[in-house]
């Protein structure tokens, strides 16, 4: 099993690095997402070298680059989830529709198909 | 003439939602749009909420068919996390239990298979191959579908002589079942007609598409976690990575059909080799430092990947699942295109979906 292998980058870094990984025949693992205890977005890239799994973190940022012109359809996926769940922004993401949420939602409140407040009682 | 044709998001092809729009002139699909997000059950958001004995049970749910791969992958997490070394014959059983789950699988799907292809006697056969799984599985855990055997630092449950015993008899059938489906499935003219050269995905495009699982290998990529990643014990086992070139849905049928035995020969040698000592570390309230880890395990369908961070105190800070379907469901548009629409439910089907995995 693979070590735990984290290294913390800026957002000018990401396609340097996704270009020099796909160029090596390395396949993107997984462009995983959280907020962390400071309030600020982190999202990382983890790619498989030979077995080791490398994970690039960038942290703070907002906008970042979109890696689908480098991995294509394999990062698109990854990178729309991110920008629907934690609204950040990837420069060159060509999303034609919502990933998960439905078109309709604005990004506020529930996203109820029968909103409480209208259920009444018989 | 040009038609917009929308199947689902209710019982597609199989009993989970999707929805796929083709675009069609006459009766070939020119382009389509796959549409997931139907069966969002905060799971993500619930294992923040969940300390990390709770979180199994929870994670277990994700799936009902992948119900060990998804325990197993988030032990490995957490057990890297807090420097933990399971012993050698828990991990031989988690080892026994994922590759019945992927027999289990595998003999699911080559049944769905059958019957959208209108194969029911094929697909009853598969289905009985598959409840003497599930039987085996009951036999090992006491559970046919969430097994609960993964706890941290571990397995629950042993394995005495006589389920040993039980377990042999049980792979020993599923092995003459295989046979005979291996033979069905490349003799018949009707299987072949139907799934040769449908939903093709070229070795290259398969790279540029990120997927995953026996659906890349059927691509002829040969790439599987349990020997590129090998994980738990699996360096301990001799078995093969099996692939097909031609990339099209009867390859995904031939590679299924081969990881069976391949499946089957992993567990003979666990259970022949299985080590002495205690299956787990007897921890019952995990102390887990803050940290991350990636980790990920070859489900049936592909790798499950949890990337999971903890902050010291007693519940996960985040858990992020990404389930094979995430990667495969991409690809569904690209395998429909150029191909007729009698085919749709096929191709949809041929990537094993798990869409409630998938939203998770």
């Amino acid at each position: 099993m693979h070590k735990a292998d984290f290294t913390e980058i800026t957002k000018d870094k990401i396609l340097d690095i996704a270009s020099e990984k796909n160029r090596s025949g390395c396949p993107i693992v997984v462009i995983a997402g959280y907020i962390d205890t400071e309030g600020r977005p982190v999202v990382s890239y983890s790619y498989d070298v030979m077995g080791q799994i490398e994970t690039y973190k960038c942290i703070d940022e907002k906008v970042l680059p979109s890696i689908t012109k480098v991995y294509g359809t394999a990062a698109e996926w990854f990178e729309e989830e991110i920008s629907e769940l934690m609204g950040v922004e990837f420069e060159g993401l060509d999303s034609k529709k919502r990933l998960f949420l439905p078109e309709e939602f604005d990004g506020t409140g529930q996203i109820l198909v029968s909103p409480l407040s209208k259920l009444k009682k018989n | 003439m040009g038609y917009t044709i929308p199947i689902g998001p209710y019982h597609p092809s199989l009993e989970e939602p999707v929805y796929a729009k083709l675009y069609t002139e006459g009766e070939i699909i020119k382009d389509a749009d796959v549409y997931i997000g139907y069966n969002h059950r905060g799971v993500e958001k619930l294992a923040t909420e969940k300390n990390f004995i709770q979180t199994l049970a929870l994670v277990e749910r994700v799936c009902g068919i992948c119900s060990h791969s998804h325990p197993f992958a988030y032990c490995l997490a957490i057990e890297n996390i807090a420097g933990m070394e399971v012993p050698k014959r828990g991990q031989y059983i988690r080892v026994i239990t994922a590759e019945l789950e992927r027999l289990h699988s595998h003999f699911l799907w080559l049944g769905v298979a059958a019957h959208i292809i209108g194969f029911d006697s094929v697909f009853m056969f598969a289905f009985n191959a598959r409840e003497k799984v599930m039987d085996a599985l009951e036999i090992l855990s006491g559970n046919r579908v969430n097994y609960g055997m993964n706890i941290i630092g571990g397995v629950r449950r042993d394995i005495d002589t006589g389920k040993k015993e039980a377990i042999n008899k049980a792979i020993d059938d599923l092995w003459d079942a295989n046979d005979s489906l291996k033979n069905i499935f490349l003799k018949d003219k009707t299987a072949a007609m139907r799934t040769k050269g449908i939903g093709i995905i070229k070795k290259e495009d398969a790279l540029k598409l990120g997927i995953v699982g026996p659906h890349m290998r059927a691509s002829g990529i040969e790439y599987d976690v349990r020997v590129n990643d090998a994980y738990s014990c699996y360096e301990d086992f001799d078995f093969n990575i099996s692939t097909y070139p031609e990339g099209d849905v009867f390859s995904r049928i031939v590679v299924r059909i081969l990881e069976n035995y391949e499946s089957i020969k992993i567990i003979r040698q666990a259970l022949e080799k299985l080590p002495e000592g205690s299956i787990n570390l007897g921890i019952k309230i995990p102390k887990v430092p803050a940290g991350e880890f990636v980790s990920r395990v070859e489900a049936p369908r592909g790798q499950v990947v949890y990337y999971v961070v903890t902050d010291g105190g007693p519940k996960n800070y985040r858990v992020s699942i990404h389930v094979p379907t995430f990667r495969n469901a991409a690809s569904v548009p690209f395998m429909l295109k150029g191909n007729s629409v009698a085919d749709a439910s096929l191709i949809i089907a041929c990537i094993d979906p798990c869409f409630s995995c998938l939203d998770r």
